[in-house]
């Protein structure tokens, strides 16, 4: 038996119905073989629950799956991202700070930034005071 | 955007850009009436398609606290249809067969942590179908109004295996673990709220006495009196967005102290009796040992975490010398002010202050461990639980569970535009504490100081009830053992039909046993239908939070569990209300139905709550907060790298910090001046003498005395020392005068708090004298 019903395919593969019916909508699994009352649901569909399941048991969200299936990104050989913050500490300096560093150094960090950022709007200040005299 | 989202239209558009909104539901109107000790709500979601095909639309929403969904309506272009209430396993298969046949198909469903999936299916092209859906719910209640909070959105929460990432920019979802949680989609939220469906509301409230006022922090509302009792609130404005809960705060001129009664539909009586916690008798001012327990999580950060710091602030300067804490901040690490609990000392203050100043918002929220430190901290030597949290968190009811078993009492501020209310309430009530919560532009000082002068110390303890002459009387649920200062004591019951009869109250105050006799009168009044599903719905709510899954331990456990979901099943079908064993659907068979066509499903989103910063939960795919206390240094994210995304959403928390720091009252800045010993600071006993004088005329000013107020322990704690406090014959006698108006409650005119922010000079000690002078000239006989 390779052709099943929604409720049968539900049934052996322990995913709701309307689980089903949303990954379909989310391009995460075919439509059903035929459209109507004849529509069926075949090994391919089976197969793409359990894959499913294991994507989402390594962690990955739905859209993580769909981006996947899709083969979009990221692919495999690709260096693991890593998320920096940008600290704009004056107009024209920016400072990068790897923003996975342990909470204690990323206060450390924060604490030196506040710093530098007095640092860099006394000197500014200044040179607007120049300005200001020189007017 | 990956084109497969973009393709099938789930990102929200924007008001912004003025494209047409293509939104599965266009509105949600809130409708009912408001009781003093429930809600009766009537919620009215419009659905429209403007796919090519059917499609099947799911709405998902937390329930208010203490409620059950009682029935809906589903209707449409020539059909309108009530809905059936069955065990669930029944109830999906026939939504399921419904949408099989191509038929609408309607199907309202409880999941674990109060959230509800509305799912519609079969939507055609171009069709309006509307659902009202009936909710019942409880209120919190107080001695002098009540509080009333509605979700318009749902908070995302943290749960240590759930999948969270951004589907789209600026759309974030959370996906929970299905062997915990179960098939239950949660809303997509949205960083920009503007495109969404429009809210509105408009409801009646009912108080017992007589109405001082009705607002809402967190809504624009127009109120309107229909008698001294009785009024309506309205949305003020044309359309709302859903980022935040709705909150209405109803006052009374007096506490009410009353019977509520009437017949059901059956003819049984039922009835809830309110007794105000003055009643009871003074609150005793024994020494007490509390652990103050907050929350760090990430997504505390900004406002609430702000908010939260200040409130514990406030609290431990109303500690009172004899008193013993303890100070813990959890995130999915816990860290302690000490390890133990310490004396109420200057110095411990003032660590605990250092401590707090540390604090920063960051990971994930693991509140059980927090709980847990505490209850080891307060060890075999009672005492209570101060917790405080925006209650952001999955699988609420495994820490109920195991808060119950660790059998310390726990008290909470809940704080947030979208905070757990349900699930704070119970937290508090299933151990014997109480419950308040702060929205995000409020002052911390009412609810905070309200909340905490009550912790450690009930009015009332061991609290019995029995009744006399009321023929089938039964008093469900379980009424509170305990009854603190300020929160009423609420005694739900039911008889045989219209009979009368006493309900006798007993409790210990101050170690002596009181009792009171309540005459209680069943009438024909059809209120008695409202009070019976608004009882229904707060015991289906108690044994909700009672249930685990997947059940923790072996076979007793499981026992345990089938045993709590029969329970639900009968209180379901006792009370005609849904509940996690229980669910409604209907089916409406329109001409033309075509079977067997697929709906496209889709998940309605909702807006982020808006003091909830957005990359807490859903930047970088961890739960961990934005870098924070650089108002002038948002770090802003590159677009290059692929984790990335361009910022569209600027929340303006610095813009809410501020004002909230501007609106603090400057009592709440005298009240955290106050030391250890229970005067102002100052060089001498005199300069202190006369600050604590000054900072006494301030609270006096507004009202507060040493029994009313909510400062009123500072009243206490300021009176005591200046009684104390070594002084010449002549300051000595104003002191004393001023302590005997504040015995009287009684005030003086002036500019005290000016006098004392410019530092108290010898010449105040005059300007008190002759306010003095005058008030007793008036009164005759101050010293």
């Amino acid at each position: 038996m390779t052709e099943l019903t929604l409720a049968e395919l539900a049934e052996q593969t322990g995913v709701p119905e309307r689980t089903i019916r949303y990954y379909i909508a989310r391009g995460l699994l075919p439509p059903p073989l035929r459209a109507g009352r004849a529509a069926c649901y075949g090994p391919e569909h089976r197969q793409a629950l359990e894959r499913i399941r294991r994507l989402q048991a390594k962690g990955l969200t739905l859209a993580e799956i769909a981006r996947r299936l899709a083969g979009e990104a990221p692919r495999d050989g690709l260096p693991k991202p890593s998320p920096w913050w940008s600290y704009p500490v004056a107009e024209d300096v920016v400072v990068w700070v790897r923003a996975d560093a342990a909470p204690w150094r990323l206060k450390q960090v924060r604490e030196a930034l506040l710093d530098l950022a007095a640092r860099l709007r006394t000197n500014q200040q200044e040179d607007e005071n120049d300005l200001d005299a020189g007017d | 955007m990956p084109a497969t989202e973009a393709a099938l239209g789930f990102a929200p558009r924007r008001a912004a850009t003025g494209e047409e909104l293509d939104l599965a539901m266009q509105s949600l109107w809130l409708a009912g009436r408001i009781l003093p000790v429930g809600a009766h709500l009537v919620v009215r979601h419009t659905f429209r398609s403007q796919e090519q095909k059917p499609v099947e639309v799911i709405y998902s929403f937390a329930l208010p606290r203490d409620a059950a969904l009682r029935r809906f309506r589903v209707s449409g272009e020539g059909f309108s249809v009530r809905s059936e209430l069955k065990p669930v396993g029944e109830a999906v298969r026939a939504y399921e067969e419904g949408l099989e046949e191509g038929h609408l198909a309607t199907l309202a469903r409880t999941y674990r942590d109060g959230i509800v999936n509305l799912t519609l299916g079969n939507l055609r092209p171009g069709e309006t179908v509307t659902v009202l859906l009936e909710i019942l719910c409880g209120v919190e209640l107080h001695d002098d109004g009540l509080r009333f909070r509605f979700p318009f959105t749902l908070a995302p929460s943290y749960h240590a295996r759930a999948r969270v990432g951004e589907a789209a920019p600026g759309v974030g979802e959370i996906e929970l673990p299905e062997d915990e949680f179960g098939d239950v989609i949660l809303p997509r939220w949205a960083a920009d709220a503007s495109g969404l469906h429009e809210i509105g509301f408009r409801l009646t409230v009912e108080a017992g006495a007589e109405l001082a006022s009705v607002g809402s922090p967190s809504h624009a509302v127009d109120v309107r009196l229909e008698n001294g009792r009785r009024g309506s609130v309205m949305l003020a404005r044309e359309r709302d967005v859903p980022n935040r809960d709705l909150v209405l705060d109803v006052r009374t001129r007096e506490a009410w102290s009353g019977v509520l009664a009437g017949l059901c539909r059956q003819g049984k009586g039922h009835f809830a009796v309110v007794i105000p916690s003055a009643r009871f008798g003074a609150r005793s001012e024994e020494p007490r040992s509390v652990v103050f327990v907050l929350d760090r999580s990430g997504s505390m950060s900004g406002a609430p975490i702000a908010q939260a710091l200040k409130a514990c602030e406030a609290c431990l300067a109303a500690l009172t010398p004899g008193d013993r804490f303890g100070l813990i901040a959890f995130d999915d690490q816990v860290e302690a002010f000490r390890s133990h609990l310490v004396e109420c000392s200057r110095e411990n203050r003032d660590g605990a202050r250092e401590f707090l100043a540390s604090v920063d918002a960051r990971g994930g929220t693991e509140l059980a461990a927090g709980l847990e430190a505490a209850a080891r901290m307060l060890h075999g030597g009672g005492g209570d639980i101060f917790l405080l949290t925006d209650g952001q968190v999955s699988g609420t009811e495994s820490i109920i569970a195991r808060a119950c078993a660790a059998g310390i009492r726990i008290h909470c501020l809940g704080i947030g535009s979208a905070s757990q209310d349900r699930f704070l309430a119970l937290l508090a009530r299933e151990t014997g504490g109480v419950s308040r919560f702060l929205t995000p532009r409020e002052r911390v000082d009412r609810g905070a100081l309200e909340l905490f002068a009550a912790v450690g110390r009930p009015v009332a303890r061991d609290v019995t009830v029995e009744t006399d002459g009321l023929p089938g009387a039964r008093i469900e649920p379980e009424p509170s053992r305990q009854v603190f200062s300020g929160t009423p004591l609420v005694i739900f019951g039911r008889t045989r039909g219209a009979v009368r009869g006493t309900l006798r109250v007993g409790w210990v105050n101050s170690g002596e046993r009181r009792a009171m006799e309540i005459p209680v009168e069943i009438g024909s009044d059809k209120l008695g239908e409202t009070l019976r599903l608004i009882r229904g719905a707060r015991l289906i709510s108690d044994w909700e939070s009672r249930t685990e899954e997947p059940p923790q331990g072996g076979a007793l456990d499981r026992r345990r569990q089938r045993r709590i979901q029969e329970r639900l099943r009968r209180l379901s079908e006792t009370y005609g209300l849904a509940s996690r064993e229980m669910a409604l659907v209907a089916v409406v068979e329109r001409p033309g139905d075509q079977p067997g066509e697929l709906p496209k499903t889709t998940v309605v989103p909702v807006g982020m709550p808006e003091d909830v910063e957005f990359d807490s939960y859903f930047a970088a795919r961890a739960i961990c907060a934005r870098p924070r206390g650089f108002p002038s240094l948002r770090p802003a994210r590159p677009a290059a790298l692929p984790s990335f995304r361009s910022r569209a959403f600027q929340p303006e928390y610095h813009f809410i910090h501020a004002a909230m720091k501007a609106s603090l009252d400057p009592l709440l800045e005298l009240a955290l001046a106050i030391e250890p010993d229970g005067g102002m600071p100052g060089a001498d006993d005199e300069e202190r003498a006369l600050a604590s004088l000054l900072a006494l005329l301030c609270f006096l000013a507004v009202g507060s005395t040493e029994s009313s107020g909510i400062f009123r322990p500072h009243v206490r704690r300021l009176v005591s020392f200046l009684e104390n406090v070594s002084l010449d014959e002549r300051q000595r006698r104003i002191a004393d005068g001023v302590i005997e108006l504040a015995r009287r409650g009684g005030s003086l005119p002036g500019n005290w708090w000016d006098l004392l922010k410019q530092g108290p000079s010898p010449e105040c000690w005059d300007r008190i004298a002759e306010g003095l002078a005058k008030e007793g000239e008036r009164l005759g006989d101050l010293p």
